[in-house]
């Protein structure tokens, strides 16, 4: 049952579930197509529910639109549109003729005799209590208009459109590349944006399932004077692309680039945070991307554009290709390698298809495997158990750990660039890890602490990005937060954990991520390697804040000092001339004998020759004094503060020249060469 | 007559009712008393032996202690304060307490008084200095509040101290704090600034004691107990025919042993402080210890905080150690609930608790506190609760029976003296 699918099922990633339910008797074997199972599963792609689907159809195409505008390393330009589909317009898109509803008892939404009893009932109390207090003048709000009943059928239809300015697609490819899924052969080992590689051939399925309207893309290459049109959607069952429309058409902006648009059903009231959290936050961690983000409505008030602008011009190289490390490898992987290989024995496989495995260490792995294996024998010959002796030396044998070369982080510069263009803080710091390496794969933390800032809870909010990406779902599991929450000890860092506004962004980036739970959409917090990498660059973070936050906790000490110093004046000269005044007047009834000095300082209390103000006076010059002198010895110390500049970013006037750069976390040069 | 005993308990093992197997090896009354007899008897004659000073040691020069004082000289004492400061703000110099430090770095204990004392560490309080103002303030608020008291010569609580400026206060631990930072300034006890704390402990059996000049009898105090008078030195005239005083941790087990009337089977003191002692629960405590000459036994809980309350008794807090002398009372017997008990009296599993976090982190930090170190039965129980990892309360005993503290296992525990 579990092979005997067909050829087709060893690329499904996740089967089983769909396959096993089927009833028990031997019946007859039904092939299953990838685009099928992804239909059925489409929760595993982050299709869960409408205004999910929505959101996921966003990022897969935002995400598409980064990459390949950095594959050809240009400055990314997006602009995301979605626009929302009225029933009757959407009707006529269909080319479906609106029905006016004859029989209103056979809806779900129809109101029964019963029912508008009851609402008009309700109604003329309402309106009895506005009169009332209409009359005794009280203010009361408007009353909320009565919502229309939203019937189960009721769904939302949306376009959305995505314009990149990245590679474009060659003309005849587009149809496979949309319209089939897993249709790519992925090679070798790569940091990559996308969770499943399936991007928007998952909108197209949702589409296809939601509102059966094909996909329309346009894209045109670098010089190349025409745009290629596609209509196109895609045959489920088959899982082939069905074409309406493929031609080519004038380009007169010589635009480079590629447009996409999908309509689905969606939900955009309840994920509309969500997608906006998830625009900001990649432009967070994207800063030299110009995002331009709308939504049009028919309602107008409801419309928005949100533009976040470049602020810096540095992009992190294109993560490059690498090999597998020996001890990251199944034994499925290492069978793959060996039929893909072109090299002809042992020893050049071993050599060439792996990192880490020099000639020399090649031919010492080779004499450990036993006597049956040699450097010259054929690598595809090789037997299955063969192959299990070799997966199991793999495992055991030391290799040195993978380089994070073919990894790109978004870089502390960018980091902090990002950090502050979108929330504006007062404080931040950024870290960058060295790579470290979990089961044969390398990996990068990068981290970034802020304070303050706009649009900012109190308290902790953390920023989580897996591969530039940001992760929004899922968050209370996730390695990042438990480690800022629970293992960082915010207040040793003169950070308080509920009254500031703290900012925490940890961008993990590795050629493997290793997700938990179905939706990939959080790193579990078994992983040491992982938490502990974390645990030390958000401290990195904290340790530089806490000197900036010293520093401004001082000068605040500065400015308040006086202040605070003259408000207990009143109290303590009361203190004590009270106690002047009881003792005073012991002395004036004889009570008590008080010589020389004090005796005099009392006959003055009692003849008010020193009054309470006689203290206030005294104390308030003292601390005026005092002040002036730590101000005095401040200053000196800490020299003249600066006030804090604006950030812009000025887009060069003159463009292409060539740069040798030097970027740190702070400033960045670049000489013309 | 040790081995005999453990034969009969381990053929005991298979026996249903362990709660009637213990009530069977029960000896008369009479032979119990026996017993306790002999341990009175050598408590008064041990305790003879004159008790030592931090003069005796020589280090009266590197600790303070405070004493008690009269009302006089406390008014003397802060009047001459009042004075100093008045006249240095007159100056234009401004103006500084100094005050001794009372932080945990500045305490020792001493080994051969066996209680914490507080070393001769002084801290500057300047009214000009943004962390120091506050205090200062507050310092000079209350010197002045406890001059009125002098001159007035009446008492107020800690409560109605801080009642008198809440504004400047802010909450009452700040002025409790301060009053305990001035008895340290002034080298006098709490109790002589006039400032007493709310009631909080009770006594009851076999004692009879004058309070404000009203003779009290405790065996005629019903359940509840008669409260401990938060000024001591209105306490006077003590008697008793008790042969021992049981300290009790929970004002649960008070109430079961009173309204049992253990102390007419066993002529004793019971005494609680309702969880942590206060400050009179423990001078009352202390003056019935060297004015009658009893043992001490004490019975807490099986967890870390049971013996934290037991060295507070034995030898002090770190927050009131300047007055260690007045207030700890030595040789205070451990009498239960005791790690090894939960075994040995067979206390099953659903009534122990499983120890937290802190609670195994508290048992740890105490092992290697000085109070413990020095009596080797109490590290041994100490590492066995660490180790079980569980803790039971006194209530865990209730599982036989309410009554079975009173009835069966005091009445064991003191037949085989069992008591370290």
């Amino acid at each position: 049952m579990e092979t005997g699918g067909s050829s087709e099922s060893s690329v499904e990633p996740k089967k089983g579930k769909s396959k096993t339910r089927r009833k028990p008797k031997e019946s007859v074997l039904k092939q299953k197509s990838p685009a099928e199972f992804f239909a059925e599963n489409k929760n595993i792609a982050g299709f869960d529910n409408p205004g999910k689907c929505l959101y996921t159809t966003v990022r897969e195409l935002v995400e598409n639109a980064l990459d390949s505008a950095e594959s050809i390393s240009e400055l990314p330009v997006v602009e995301i549109t979605i626009e929302e589909i009225e029933r009757s317009e959407f009707n006529s898109m269909i080319g479906l003729v609106d029905r006016e509803r004859v029989d209103e008892a056979l809806y779900d939404d129809y109101e029964s005799a019963k029912a508008r009893e009851k609402r008009l009932a309700k109604e003329a109390r309402n309106q009895e209590i506005q009169a009332k207090n209409a009359l005794l003048g009280k203010k009361t709000k408007e009353p909320t208009p009565v919502k229309g009943i939203k019937g189960r059928g009721e769904a939302s239809f949306y376009r959305v459109t995505c314009k990149d300015n990245g590679k474009g697609m060659p003309h005849d490819d587009i149809p496979n590349m949309f319209g089939r899924v897993l249709s790519g052969t992925k090679y070798g080992l790569k940091q990559t944006r996308g969770k499943f590689g399936l991007g928007a051939k998952m909108a197209l399925i949702w589409s296809k399932m939601s509102t059966g309207l094909p996909i329309e893309i346009s894209s045109s290459m670098k010089a190349q004077n025409y745009i290629s049109f596609c209509r196109l959607d895609i045959d489920i069952h088959r899982n082939i692309p069905h074409i309406h429309l493929h031609e080519k058409q004038e380009n007169k902006e010589r635009w480079h680039g590629a447009k996409i648009q999908v309509v689905i059903e969606g939900n955009w009231t309840t994920y509309r945070a969500k997608i906006l959290h998830y625009m900001r936050q990649m432009a967070v961690i994207t800063p030299y991307a110009q995002l331009l983000f709308k939504f049009i409505s028919d309602a107008s008030d409801k419309n928005m554009t949100i533009k976040f602008a470049r602020r810096t011009d540095s992009m992190p190289p294109v993560p490059l290709e690498t090999k597998h490390h020996p001890s990251s490898v199944d034994l499925l992987l290492i069978k793959r390698l060996i039929a893909e290989t072109s090299k002809q024995n042992l020893l050049q496989f071993l050599q060439h298809e792996f990192v880490n495995i020099g000639k020399s260490y090649a031919e010492r792995l080779i004499g450990e495997m036993g006597p049956d294996f040699s450097p010259k024998m054929a690598v595809k010959s090789l037997t299955d158990q063969q192959i299990v002796r070799i997966h199991q030396l793999f495992r055991q044998a030391k290799f040195d750990d993978p380089s994070g070369k073919c990894l790109s982080p978004a870089g502390e510069y960018n980091l902090r660039l990002g950090i502050i263009k979108e929330l504006h803080p007062d404080l931040v710091s950024t870290y960058s890890g060295s790579a470290q390496v979990f089961e044969g794969h390398p990996f990068i933390v990068e981290a970034g602490v802020s304070i303050g800032g706009k649009d900012v809870k109190l308290g902790i909010n953390i920023f989580r990005f897996a591969n530039r990406i940001p992760l929004l779902f899922e968050q209370g599991a996730d390695v990042v937060t438990r480690t800022a929450i629970k293992r960082i000890n915010w207040s040793s860092y003169k950070i308080s954990q509920w009254q500031d506004k703290i900012g925490v962004f940890v961008s993990v980036v590795s050629t493997k991520i290793p997700f938990k739970g179905t939706g990939k959409e959080y790193i579990g917090d078994d992983i040491s390697e992982i938490a502990s990498a974390v645990k030390s660059a958000i401290q990195q973070c904290c340790t530089q804040l806490k000197t900036k936050i010293v520093k401004k906790i001082q000068a605040r000490e500065q400015q308040e000092r006086k202040r605070r110093l003259s408000w207990y004046i009143p109290s303590y000269s009361g203190a004590i001339y009270d106690g002047l005044k009881e003792m005073a007047e012991l002395h004036g009834s004889k009570k008590r004998r008080y010589e020389g000095e004090d005796a005099e300082l009392l006959s003055k209390v009692s003849t008010r020759l020193i009054t309470k103000d006689t203290f206030r006076q005294k104390l308030a010059q003292h601390v005026e004094q005092v002040d002036y002198e730590m101000a005095l010895e401040y200053a000196t110390q800490s020299g003249v503060s600066e006030e804090p500049r604006e950030d812009i970013f000025i887009q060069p006037l003159e463009a292409k020249y060539n740069f040798i750069g030097c970027m740190s976390p702070n400033i960045g040069f670049r000489l013309i060469s | 007559m040790a081995p005999e005993k453990k034969k009969r308990r381990r053929s005991d093992d298979d026996g249903e009712d362990s709660a009637l197997t213990f009530k069977n090896r029960l000896k008369p009354d009479s032979i119990i008393l026996q017993t306790i007899r002999s341990l009175s008897a050598s408590s008064s004659s041990a305790s003879t032996s004159k008790t030592l000073t931090l003069a005796d040691l020589s280090l009266s020069s590197t600790c303070r202690e405070v004493t008690d004082l009269s009302l006089d000289s406390v008014q003397s004492k802060i009047e001459s304060l009042i004075l100093r400061v008045a006249k240095s703000i007159l100056s234009g110099d401004g103006c500084s307490f100094d005050v001794p430090s009372r932080s945990s770095a500045n305490q020792l204990y001493v080994p051969e008084l066996d209680r914490i004392v507080l070393k001769d560490k002084n801290t500057l309080r300047p009214f000009a200095n943004v962390s120091t103002v506050r205090k200062s303030t507050i310092t000079a608020r209350i010197l002045q509040l406890i001059l009125q008291l002098c001159i007035k010569s009446i008492h107020v609580t800690k409560r109605d101290l801080f009642y008198t400026d809440v504004k400047l206060f802010q909450d009452q631990t700040q002025s409790d704090a301060v009053l305990d930072d001035v008895s340290c300034m002034l080298g006098c006890t709490r109790s002589s600034l006039n400032v007493i704390a709310s009631e909080k402990g009770v006594v009851v059996g076999r004692l009879i004691f004058s309070d404000n000049g009203d003779m009290i009898d405790c065996t005629k105090m019903g359940m509840g107990g008669k409260a401990i008078p938060p000024n001591i030195d209105r306490v006077g005239d003590m008697q008793s025919d008790a042969l021992f005083i049981l300290l009790v941790e929970k004002d649960a087990a008070f109430i079961r042993l009173a309204e049992d009337r253990f102390y007419n089977r066993f002529p004793c003191i019971i005494v609680t402080a309702k969880g942590q002692p206060d400050v009179a629960t423990r001078l009352f405590l202390r003056k019935m210890k060297m004015e009658l000459k009893l043992p001490v036994l004490a019975l807490v809980d099986s967890d870390p905080y049971g013996l934290k309350i037991l060295s507070v008794y034995g030898c002090g807090s770190k927050n009131m150690s300047y007055d260690s002398a007045n207030l700890t009372t030595p040789d205070i017997k451990w009498l239960g609930v005791r790690p090894s008990d939960l075994d040995k009296y067979k206390i099953p599993e659903e009534c122990r608790l499983s120890m937290t976090e802190q609670d195994i982190k508290t048992g740890k930090d105490m092992l290697e506190e000085d109070f413990v170190k020095k009596n080797p039965g109490w590290v041994e129980e100490l590492s066995l609760m660490v180790k079980t990892k569980q803790k039971a309360e006194i209530q865990a005993l209730s599982t036989f029976g309410f009554q079975y503290l009173s009835e069966v296992y005091l009445p064991l525990k003191l037949q085989q003296q069992d008591w370290i």
